[in-house]
């Protein structure tokens, strides 16, 4: 790569020693980092090397004049010079780094007069090799990101020669702890962007839009703004988009400082905003909170309808606690208890041990009910005020939790959070589509609760955070309306597109006389403005952000601006256009990295540079985080909001509720991020669209099924030729109208509906042009309705065509086959974990002890199927003999716990990112042809209006010691290693796909067409698609007839030689360890073999016997937010995957074959109420072994009869309502009558 | 006095073959060739008492008359709709298997499906050549030419999926154990890999034993030319009018060339016989070992519907059915169309063949039963869902389809006047072709679409590419066909005239009643 920017060669960034690169690694904590990492460049002027001079260009050893000069302008001679010129307004720092990287160029050419822009080409390595570059291995840098929703994320970035190829979490930062967010990972994705914003646009008056330069604007800037001077920024307004990150709060102090009379707003149309403002109720201030869970601080959490654990600013700390307050391994060991009342099917919600579906609008009465309950029965005088206050507010009827089993659900629910052991172990949490008051209401009972300060923290919000996106955008479109704005500023937000639909944005927009839009990629809002600026991208420009426990880290480049005009650094990020602002001189230099720094100064205090280097090489500022307080509530407040509250009635399906949800591509930020779009939603498991989502009996009663939906047969729809269609339908809201399609999601409340920002994008790219339908439009501006993230009232009416909504799952249920996500209640495994069951196999006669996990699946009455093939490696047929090849060196091994998994699809991103992966758009996908090596399997279990519960199954490869894919390949392309890893060797391949026809967990993947290359058919819809669309839905600018955009969409428009420059842009993102596949050939999970590799040679050029563990971490397994996956060398015995190989919850999936996968799954865990289960559940308690049902001849149990379902229902988790089971498991009636017979005829020994 | 038994006399008349007593040559026959299945009572083999010149004029006569006026109008569109597949097959290479339904959950659909159903198709013909030939069945001999080329070009047809199939087809030479520097052989392991061995030795040996039986046909064709050319050194055909070839000169020269220097010599007909007998012995074995290595692909993978050991017999049961309708798919029009055929391919023939195609029909009927039967005795749900699903799931129309024209269509054949009825047997292997394909695709498919996990549930549905491409194959078959019925002997001439009458030792001793002579080959006439 020989355009690759020289911003490697910055000696700024955080490198660590060599002494650590050897400790760190990826995902591993930086043990005794000092953080010293020396100025490893010269500072201009030859030096010596063995007192003879060095020089670089003829011009320097002769030392012209001309060369002299050169040199003083471009490298002063010292730091302190350097300084004293950044003073003076020279050249910064960052320039000098620049031109440095550039220099072996720059020096011999400058000089010659009349040339014009140099190329800042750089050289290869040929010669002045950075210290730290060692060609081939990847460098790690530490920066963060500021998530969309508020709070940030610490990274690690890996680089491969200057090229950012992969985002991984921090290990120091708290909040990332090593893990980072699928957002985050997929960041990458928007830095190589093809269609990202490469030039300033102008609107010209004139002449329409003509491309122009940074210089351009900043001349028209200097003009233009130098009129508000005298009126102190009056008419002037700022819509800034919000990032926790101190530099942009100290830009807008700056701003506001020149400009008093301008108008400010923070704007973020998806934030959590009736959290903050609940926080305002309860505790008087703005506050943010923090959860504190693992096994010893939480016992009880009841969520009312908060996805806590996802999409949200603190999901990976969350996440982690949770998983820690979940994990179990002994039978000893205790786990906390989720209760979940929501309106859709959340990620959280299908981690609940109960689940209550209730309309979003009764979710606030629920929590009055609830603290009527509780209030009075608990806590002192303030907490009795709340409870009389409380009394008085009516619950309209109408719904089940005044009496039926909503309400059980509920007393139960409330005894547990009240129970004396759980005092101060107990959360109860309200969701963002819930209005404040239920925020403070539930900040109330947790107070009650005594959770606050125990297991809940709060964190006071500065003005930014604190801010209220909705009015601030709702005060500036007032303005605008009126005539009162005359230029706007719009820094990293779209607005345009965003803004809800009571606020009428787009007529206000048309008045303001002049816009200027800074963005990095393209939005509507960038098109629709006067000037629309092509801004740097966080991993090319400097800053910092905030996190959401306060803690500051910096942000800083990996490489110089991919779209940099010859290297001139034009290109200025959201902190240095405002800084430029309010600098008052458009032609002063911005350098974000003078701004951040002079901005730490004070923080940073005495013997700054040390501190600075020490910040950049950890990634964050250490003792930054906010101390979490324990405000104490003020009950009478709170009272007096909820007394105000008005609560609804159980909605109708004449007048709907509305929930909106932020899925995969944020509020549409992500809309052209292919990895985003094509990761399927949690529950529905569809991709490239954001259906209105409702119950299937809510879809019945609308008349809206999608065709060819049965009850009966809920996968039929699957089964027809044409993709699966959806009806579109009109849905309403206050007079606000959208078309859009309809699609079902069991578990969902009945007459809700379940809306997701982000899709619908006009102006996006070739991506996200016209996926999916916006609903913006539909949502209000109202801190009352959760900050506009619900409605009521609303219509929803049959509209006119179908539409094809493409799902990665079409089979809803596990269809009976409950040995393959294995789950069971907590009781059952404290009574039988331990129990081990002797299973004779009845062909050697030999006897095998199977753990409880197995003992809940097929080989606790079959015995494995033999292979006919001798295993070269594994000369036993059971376990690895002390002679075989699997009984030495290091052998791989994976474990999935299924009870901490939670079904995000981190490892999904993380995978992808680190394999190069590609995306296969929207049609491919539809037909079966998903190219994702982990994937997660979503089952619901129970009925199909109520599922019991929604379980997740990550699948990759499991590396089968007994691979059936290796046996059947003709041209040995897939082969078995030494190390136990299934090789697949992709320039053998020749892709008969036998293999993968053989895989019993379909985890290969066929490269169809050449998706590596993104010009399968053209493009990433298909244009039979585009048209369907374009025709059915001519409104919503999707179609060729709604929007010139589609134009772009297919890549064969696009002139070859230009495609040649976006394919380089996207190849650099790939990782060069990693081959990039082509058509025709199979691919799957390689157990990460590129890692394990590099640490095998790291380690032994450390002469250390192998590999420790941890050493390195697998993709997946470090994105891993839960840490559900483990992954290590199994023989290792003081690792953790010998550990939890060796748990009794691990269980081989379908390992009847005798596949002897190395990849093992592990039972998930729940832990329901007993009060809350019925009999025939707390019966299979007792007799968790359904399988126990199939010898049942032989007299030893006799459950069957009593609780029929025990036998044929998810192992442990039998449903409550046992008739709810008929529809998923009908086929389990009689399949096992045929066992039973031959097991008479054999006379019973195949079960012995 | 001559007593000829009643019952051959009723059989005679009955099947339009009595004759006046004592007539030293039989009156020209007038039946169709069958007769009531009396031991000792056959009917002739070769109708119309053809002279052994009347039977070298009418086999030589398909290759040197003009073509009949039907053949090119046929023959230009099965040319076209091979081109078709050309062209397919083309634009598969360049874009990718993608093009095709296939998915991640169902890796092989109408491309296995029609390297099986092809490979099916040639059973037939060896097993008519090799076993019919062992066993002395000299009814044979009519159809056994055809039988063999058609063996050849379902292997041809067969053998081009395999290949197009891979998803880097120019990398597919790597199926060969070809000696490489790397020392990477192939993985003996893999049945497709078997399936490369065995289809590649059934298509040679069949190949030998088709050319091996023409070499003396050819040289019949080319002494014809030659004679000709000498009688008439100035005249006779050209191959067009502005190439002034001869076309009795490109015969002789080609046939020559072909005929392999055969000179009807006693000892070449010796060593012939010899060779004949070993190629039959070779290739009775690979008859059973084709289709039972084919369904290797199958029976030796873990997947449930695949997975079972009664699929080598099940398979070539189904492909001797699959074959002998496509025999008879092909000889009934023929016959019809062919001036003289109905004298070489006589309703004894299709009636033969109609009863294996009972006999065999049966027999598939019985695997689909037990397929069934051991799934359900076995108690693994995954087994007993994938069977369910067959004739439940979203591809029962598949299911039934097969079961409808494999079990229940042949069931006509209990009666003999459907066996003996042309345009009936031609109506039910039609039915059976149908069958037999989707056989193969309900194998292949419907346990592919739905395998252990729920999740990872699919469906297949064809693309154009996938249906041209079938269809081109059998453009590709009839082309072939045609071109053989053209311009190679389509029978045997010397083993017909072996089983005509006069080629009895006994022809002329009609006084000598033996009781094991064929009918129409009259038990006297002494030794010539």
């Amino acid at each position: 790569m020989n355009d690759q920017c020289p911003t490697t060669l910055h000696g700024e960034k955080a490198k660590p020693g060599k002494d650590q690169l050897a400790v760190l690694r990826r995902g591993l904590p930086i043990t005794g980092s000092t953080g010293s990492t020396g100025s490893t460049f010269s500072t201009g002027g030859a030096g010596t090397v063995n007192g003879l001079p060095v020089w670089r260009s003829f011009d320097e050893l002769a030392d012209t004049a001309e060369f002299r000069e050169h040199l003083e302008k471009e490298f002063p001679h010292g730091a302190l010079e350097l300084q004293r010129a950044v003073e003076a307004g020279g050249e910064s720092r960052r320039d000098f780094l620049k031109i440095m990287g550039g220099s072996l160029a720059l020096a011999g050419v400058a000089a010659i007069p009349g040339c014009r822009q140099p190329d800042h080409k750089i050289l290869t390595y040929s010669k002045d090799v950075p210290e730290d570059i060692v060609i081939g291995k990847p460098l790690f840098y530490a920066t963060s990101f500021a998530r969309p929703d508020g709070g940030a994320e610490g990274l690690l970035v890996e680089t491969h020669e200057g090229r950012p190829t992969k985002i991984e979490g921090n290990p120091l930062h708290p909040i990332n702890n090593g893990k980072a967010s699928t957002w985050a990972i997929a960041s990458i994705m928007s830095l190589y962007d093809p269609d990202r914003l490469k030039f300033p646009t102008y609107d010209n008056p004139a002449r329409g839009k003509v491309e122009a330069t940074w210089d351009d604007f900043r001349g028209w800037a200097g003009k233009h703004l130098a009129a508000y001077d005298a009126k102190q920024g009056e008419g002037l307004g700022f819509i800034v988009g919000k990032a926790s990150s101190p530099s942009l709060e100290a830009a807008k102090v700056a701003v506001m400082k020149k400009y008093p009379k301008a108008t400010w707003a923070w704007y973020a149309p998806t934030e959590q905003s009736a959290a903050t403002e609940g926080s305002k109720i309860a505790f008087g201030r703005p506050m943010r909170e923090s959860l504190a869970l693992n096994k010893q601080t939480v016992n009880i959490i009841l969520s009312l309808d908060r996805d806590f654990l996802y999409h949200e600013s603190e999901e990976l700390s969350n996440s982690r606690g949770f998983a820690k307050s979940r994990e179990v391994w002994t039978t000893e060991d205790s786990m906390c208890r989720l209760y979940v009342v929501e309106s859709g099917f959340s990620l959280t919600g299908g981690q609940a041990d109960h689940r209550l579906r209730a309309a979003p609008s009764r979710i606030a009465g629920f929590a009055v009910e609830l603290a009527k309950y509780m209030l009075t029965k608990t806590g002192g005088p303030a907490e009795k005020g709340l409870a009389a206050a409380v009394a008085g507010v009516s619950v309209p009827a109408g719904d089940d939790f005044g009496g039926g089993a909503g309400r059980r659900f509920l007393e139960e629910c409330a005894m547990d959070l009240m129970r004396p052991e759980n005092r101060g172990k107990a959360l109860v949490l309200a969701g963002h589509n819930q209005p404040p008051q239920v925020h403070a209401l539930c900040y109330a009972i947790n107070a009650a609760l005594e959770s606050i300060g125990k297991c809940q923290f709060f964190q006071p919000l500065t003005e930014a955070e604190a801010a209220d996106s909705m009015r601030q955008l709702a005060d500036m479109s007032a303005k605008a309306s009126k005539g009162e704005i005359s230029t706007l500023i719009v820094v990293n937000a779209n607005p345009v597109y965003d803004a809800p639909g009571d606020i009428d944005f787009g007529a206000a927009w048309k008045k303001i006389g002049a816009t200027v839009t800074l963005s990095v990629g393209q939005t509507e809002t960038a098109a629709a403005s006067t000037w629309s600026l092509n801004g740097a991208h966080y991993l090319e420009s400097w800053g910092d952000t905030r996190a959401s426990d306060g803690t500051i880290s910096p942000v800083q480049p990996m490489i110089a601006p991919l779209y940099d005009p010859a290297g001139a650094r034009a290109i200025l990020n959201e902190v240095e256009l405002l800084n430029l602002i309010a600098g008052g001189d458009m032609n002063a230099k911005a350098d974000a990295y003078e701004i951040i720094r002079n901005n730490w100064k004070a923080p940073l205090g005495s013997n700054f540079e040390s501190k600075w280097r020490h910040a950049l090489h950890d990634g964050l500022l250490a003792g930054t985080a906010r101390k979490p307080e324990a405000p104490a509530v003020a009950f009478d407040k709170v009272a007096a909001a909820v007394a105000a509250m008005s609560l609804a009635g159980v909605p109708t399906d004449k007048s709907l509720d509305v929930s909106f949800v932020v899925g995969h591509v944020h509020d549409g930020r992500y809309g052209n991020t292919a990895w985003l779009q094509e990761l399927p939603e949690v529950a529905t498991r569809t991709v490239w669209d954001n259906p209105v989502l409702m119950s299937p009996r809510t879809a019945e009663a609308l008349n809206l099924l999608p065709v060819g939906f049965s009850q009966k047969n809920p996968s039929g729809m699957y089964t027809k030729p044409k993709y699966p269609e959806a009806q579109l339908a009109e849905l309403t809201i206050g007079g606000r109208k959208v078309t859009i399609p309809a699609w079902i999601l069991p578990g969902m409340a009945d007459n809700t509906l379940l809306l997701t920002f982000g899709h619908g994008r006009e102006v996006c790219g070739r991506v996200g042009d016209g996926v999916g339908v916006n609903v913006y439009p539909l949502r209000t501006a109202a801190i009352a309705s959760g900050g506009g993230r619900q409605a009521r009232g609303a219509t929803l009416a049959k509209g006119t065509g179908e539409y094809q909504i493409i799902s990665k799952q079409n089979n809803w249920s596990m269809e009976g086959r409950t040995s393959i996500v294995r789950a069971i209640d907590l009781p059952a495994w404290k009574e039988h974990g331990n129990a081990v069951q002797d299973v004779v196999d009845s062909f050697y006669g030999t006897t095998k002890k199977i753990n409880f996990a197995e003992r809940l699946g097929e080989l606790s009455h079959n015995p494995p199927i033999l292979s006919i093939y001798e295993n070269p490696y594994n000369k036993s047929d059971s376990e690895p003999g002390p002679d075989s090849e699997y009984s030495k060196g290091q052998q791989w091994a994976m474990t999935i716990d299924q009870t901490l998994c939670t079904g995000c699809g981190a490892c999904t991103i993380a995978c992808q990112s680190e394999n190069n992966i590609a995306v296969v758009g929207k049609k491919e996908t539809g037909k079966g042809r998903e190219m994702s090596w982990i994937r997660v399997d979503r089952y619901f279990t129970g009925d199909f209006d109520n599922p019991q519960n929604m379980l997740h199954q990550p699948i990759a490869c499991v590396h089968c010691e007994n691979a059936p894919c290796e046996v059947v390949c003709p041209v040995n392309a897939t082969v078995h290693g030494p190390e136990g890893i299934n090789y697949m060797t992709y320039n053998r391949c020749i892709g008969t796909r036998y293999c993968a026809n053989n895989c019993p967990y379909k985890v290969r993947r066929y490269n169809f067409f050449e998706y590596g290359k993104l010009e399968f058919n053209g493009d990433y819809m298909g244009k039979d698609m585009i048209d369907k669309i374009g025709d059915v839905m001519p409104g919503q600018g999707v179609g060729p007839s709604g929007s010139s955009a589609h134009n772009k969409i297919n890549i064969n428009f696009i002139p070859p030689r230009l495609r040649e420059k976006i394919k380089q842009i996207e190849q650099m993102q790939k990782n060069p360890d990693v081959t990039v596949r082509m058509r025709g050939v199979m691919e799957k999970c390689s157990y990460c073999i590129q890692r394990i590799n590099q640490a095998r040679i790291e380690t032994k050029l450390n002469g250390l016997p192998g590999i420790p563990d941890g050493f390195f971490q697998s993709a997946c397994q470090q994105a891993c937010p839960s840490d559900a996956i483990v992954f290590g060398d199994m023989r290792d015995d003081k690792s953790k995957v010998h550990a939890t190989k060796a748990n009794a919850r691990s269980y081989a999936l379908l390992g009847y074959l005798n596949t002897r996968p190395r990849t093992s799954h592990m039972v998930r865990i729940m832990n329901p109420n007993p009060a809350l289960c019925d009999a025939a559940r707390k019966h299979s308690w007792k007799e968790p072994f359904h399988h126990d049902g199939h010898d049942g001849h032989d007299g030893h149990d006799g459950h069957d009869g009593v609780a029929p379902h025990s036998s044929e229902g998810e192992a442990g988790s039998p449903p409550n309502a046992p008739k709810a089971h008929t529809f998923f498991d009908s086929h389990k009636h009689t399949q096992d009558t045929g066992y039973a017979m031959s097991l008479k005829v054999l006379g019973g020994r195949a079960g012995a | 006095m001559t007593t000829i038994h009643p019952d051959q006399l009723t059989a005679e008349r009955l099947a339009g073959l009595s004759r006046g007593a004592g007539s030293p040559t039989p009156a020209p026959g007038t039946g169709d060739g069958t007769l009531i299945e009396t031991p000792g009572v056959r009917p002739p083999l070769v109708l119309n008492n053809r002279s052994f010149k009347e039977l070298t004029d009418i086999i030589c006569g398909y290759v040197e008359n003009p073509a009949p006026r039907w053949w090119f109008p046929i023959f230009a569109m099965a040319a076209t709709i091979a081109g078709l597949a050309g062209a397919l097959i083309l634009y598969l290479v360049v874009t990718g298997i993608g093009t095709w339904g296939l998915n991640n959950q169902v890796d092989w659909a109408w491309d296995i499906t029609n390297f099986v159903f092809w490979i099916g198709i040639g059973h037939a013909g060896t097993l008519i050549s090799a076993i019919l030939c062992l066993l002395k069945q000299k009814w044979r001999t009519a159809v056994n030419r055809s039988a063999e080329a058609m063996t050849i070009f379902a292997v041809i047809c067969a053998a081009t999926f395999p290949g197009i199939h891979v998803g880097r087809q120019w990398m597919a030479w790597m199926l060969f154990p070809i000696p490489n520097s790397n020392v990477i052989w192939p993985n003996f392991r893999s049945p497709l890999l078997w399936d490369v061995f065995a289809v590649s030795t059934y298509g040679t040996v069949s190949f030998l034993f088709w050319f091996m039986g023409m070499v003396p046909d050819f040289a019949t064709l080319r002494d014809r030319a030659d004679r000709r050319l000498r009688a008439n050194p100035e005249g006779g055909a050209v191959l067009l009018p502005i190439v002034p070839i001869r076309i009795d000169r490109l015969r002789a020269t080609i046939y020559g060339f072909l005929a392999l220097g055969w000179r009807f010599s006693s000892r070449h007909w010796h060593r012939y016989e010899a060779a004949y007998l070993v190629l039959a012995g070779i290739s009775t074995p690979l008859v059973l070992s084709v289709h039972s290595i084919v369904s290797f692909d199958f029976a030796t993978s873990i997947m449930p519907g695949w997975h079972t050991t009664i699929f080598p017999p099940y398979f070539v049961a189904g492909a001797i059915f699959g074959g002998f309708a496509m025999v008879l798919l092909l000889l009934i029009p023929a016959r019809e169309l062919f001036p003289h055929m109905k004298d070489l391919i006589t309703l004894r023939h299709i009636d033969n063949m109609a009863k294996i195609l009972l006999a065999t029909g049966m027999m598939v009927g019985f695997a689909y039963s037990m397929e069934f039967f051991i799934a359900w005795y076995s108690g693994n749900e995954y087994e007993v869902y994938a069977f369910k699903n067959r004739a439940t799931g979203p591809y029962w129309w598949a299911y039934w389809t097969m079961i409808t024209c494999n079990v229940v269509s042949p069931q006509l054949f209990w009666l003999r006047s459907m066996r003996t009825t042309p345009l009936v047997v031609f109506i039910v292997s039609i039915f059976v072709t149908i069958g037999m394909w989707f056989e193969r695709f309900v194998i292949i498919v419907s346990s592919l679409h739905r395998s252990f996990l729920p999740a990872q549930w699919g469906m297949f549905h064809p693309t154009l590419i996938d249906i041209g491409i079938f269809v081109g194959s059998c453009g590709i078959f009839l082309t072939l066909f045609l071109l053989f019925l053209r311009f190679l002997p389509a029978f045997p001439i010397a083993e017909i005239k072996a089983v005509l009458p006069q080629a009895s030792p006994h022809y002329g001793h009609e006084n000598e009643p033996d009781g094991h002579g064929d009918v129409a080959a009259p038990a006297h006439g002494g030794h010539h």
